[in-house]
């Protein structure tokens, strides 16, 4: 049981200031846990984000594992560098919420403030970071939903009909036209490598003689898979069609792709969701006196922070290092 | 049992926070708080320094596994169950010191194990439909959906240089 259920004065000498004013003690019922209202309603908020993130986070691995093919993370363009700078963004972003929290205990308010500017400042510069490696998904073609996603399981008649319907569309024949007829003094040496493979990829997909692995080839020139083992720092790995003609934009091959695009957007984003609500009061408290009265504020905020850093802790390698 | 109580000088945590006359609940457990504080102040920065520097040395600890360094680079799960554990000690280090649950009585575990056991159920609910969902499928689905032959068919192209050979 909670110590505190019932109150009882004891020590009379120590604590003058437990008596009532007429010198006897008041006892009063305490109902309920021993930490105030608003502490109790974070932490019962806590437990079902428990819940909500390990639903997700379960569903990830059960799909993960229960799935033939997973990419690798540079099959789909994930930086390791960056996500752990990530991780290290957030967890200072976890010091200085809770040396806010002290700072408002000892009743330094201009102190808490910095904390709490730098708190803020650090979860921002998180979801920047985020974003950018949103930029670098979805300029790969990598999207969670289908009419704009680029991303095909496998080579197969499908993929080569969705290749061959990229090129056949008017402002692409026109560009490609554009690019048949410029000299080759006005393209740097990949480009020019690039527009003779191009051509190549153009004849292979709509050949009568098309033999199945032409398609694999295809899939390669436009973006090529990472080999195993090779170039770990790289993160970006080998050139393909679409990264020399930016405009290209033709569908690519990753076998698991669409599923990891799925699971990667939906567990970051509702992440990102959940750092942004901890931005907002923050923003919120950086208007405040940061003194002692708000310390509980701070302290529950400061929970719901550690929270977010907690599901990151997770995240991190279950996203870019498995 | 208050966790608190195993400090015997301290009469709060002996018996619980007193309330005046006068005082909501909440202000009790307020100034019970404060006057903890004053008595062995738990956190303390050197004590939260001495966690982040662990935090950082645990998440350089797991990003090892992706450097060429890391001796297991043929067996994957040898660095699965290397980076599990280590997350599995930083959430540790964060519940227990920055959430200050190490310092909080009994409630705690009230809160936490019922929802850490559903969240474990859920997972391993989810094993039946969908982590095993890939063992007996339709024979159109196996048409369609991505093997690993094809991620070798993908790897074979790229080493073929059909197309780089046809240039010369």
């Amino acid at each position: 049981m909670n110590a505190s259920a019932i109150s009882i004065p004891h020590d009379h000498g120590h604590h003058g200031d437990d008596h009532g004013h007429h010198g006897h003690v008041t006892l009063q019922y305490q109902p309920g846990l021993p930490l105030t209202r608003g502490k109790l309603i974070m932490w019962l908020f806590l437990s079902t984000e428990i819940m909500f993130f390990a639903a997700l986070l379960g569903s990830y691995v059960v799909l993960r594992f229960g799935a033939p093919v997973w990419p690798k993370p540079h099959h789909v363009h994930l930086s390791e560098p960056i996500g752990a700078f990530n991780t290290f963004v957030l967890i200072c972003s976890s010091v200085t919420i809770v040396l806010a929290l002290e700072a408002a205990r000892a009743n330094k308010a201009s102190l808490a403030k910095t904390w709490m500017v730098l708190t803020l400042a650090l979860g921002t510069l998180f979801l920047g970071v985020k974003a950018y490696e949103y930029q670098a998904k979805f300029a790969h073609g990598i999207y969670p939903w289908s009419p704009r996603s680029r991303v095909f399981e496998k080579p197969d008649l499908y993929y080569g009909s969705a290749v061959r319907a990229r090129l056949g569309e008017p402002a692409m024949i026109d560009r490609l036209k554009e690019l048949d007829d410029t000299p080759e003094d006005k393209l740097t040496a990949d480009e020019i490598s690039g527009r003779r493979r191009l051509k190549q990829i153009r004849q292979m997909v709509t050949s009568p003689d098309q033999q199945p692995f032409d398609l694999a080839v295809v899939a390669d020139q436009v973006m090529p898979l990472p080999p195993d083992g090779a170039d770990p720092h790289g993160g970006h790995g080998p050139h393909g069609l679409n990264d020399t003609f930016p405009w290209l934009e033709l569908p690519a091959v990753i076998p698991g792709g669409t599923m990891w695009a799925s699971t990667y957007f939906l567990l970051t984003g509702f992440h990102a969701i959940h750092v942004l609500v901890g931005l907002i009061v923050f923003a919120i408290m950086c208007t405040w006196t940061l003194n002692a009265k708000r310390a509980g504020g701070i302290e529950n905020a400061g929970l719901y922070w550690h929270f977010v850093d907690l599901v990151w802790i997770f995240l991190f390698p279950l996203l870019y290092l498995f | 049992m208050s966790a608190h109580s195993r400090d015997p000088h301290d009469s709060h945590a002996a018996h619980g926070p007193v309330t005046r006359s006068g005082e909501t609940a909440d202000e009790t457990l307020e100034h019970a708080a404060h006057a903890h504080e004053g008595d062995h102040g738990h956190g303390g920065i050197g004590k939260y320094l001495l966690v982040f520097a662990a935090l950082c040395g645990l998440t350089t600890m797991s990003f090892l596994t992706y450097s060429s360094f890391w001796p297991w680079r043929d067996e994957p799960q040898v660095g699965w169950a290397f980076m599990m554990a280590v997350s599995c000690t930083k959430a540790m280090l964060v519940v227990l010191f920055f959430m200050h649950v190490l310092w909080e009585a009994n409630w705690k575990y009230v809160l936490t194990i019922p929802a850490a056991m559903m969240a474990v159920f859920l997972a391993i609910m989810l094993v039946p439909d969908i982590g095993l969902r890939n063992r007996m499928v339709a024979q159109e689905r196996a048409l369609h959906m991505a093997r690993p032959s094809d991620v070798r068919l993908l790897q074979q192209a790229g080493e073929s240089k059909l197309l780089s050979d046809q240039a010369h």
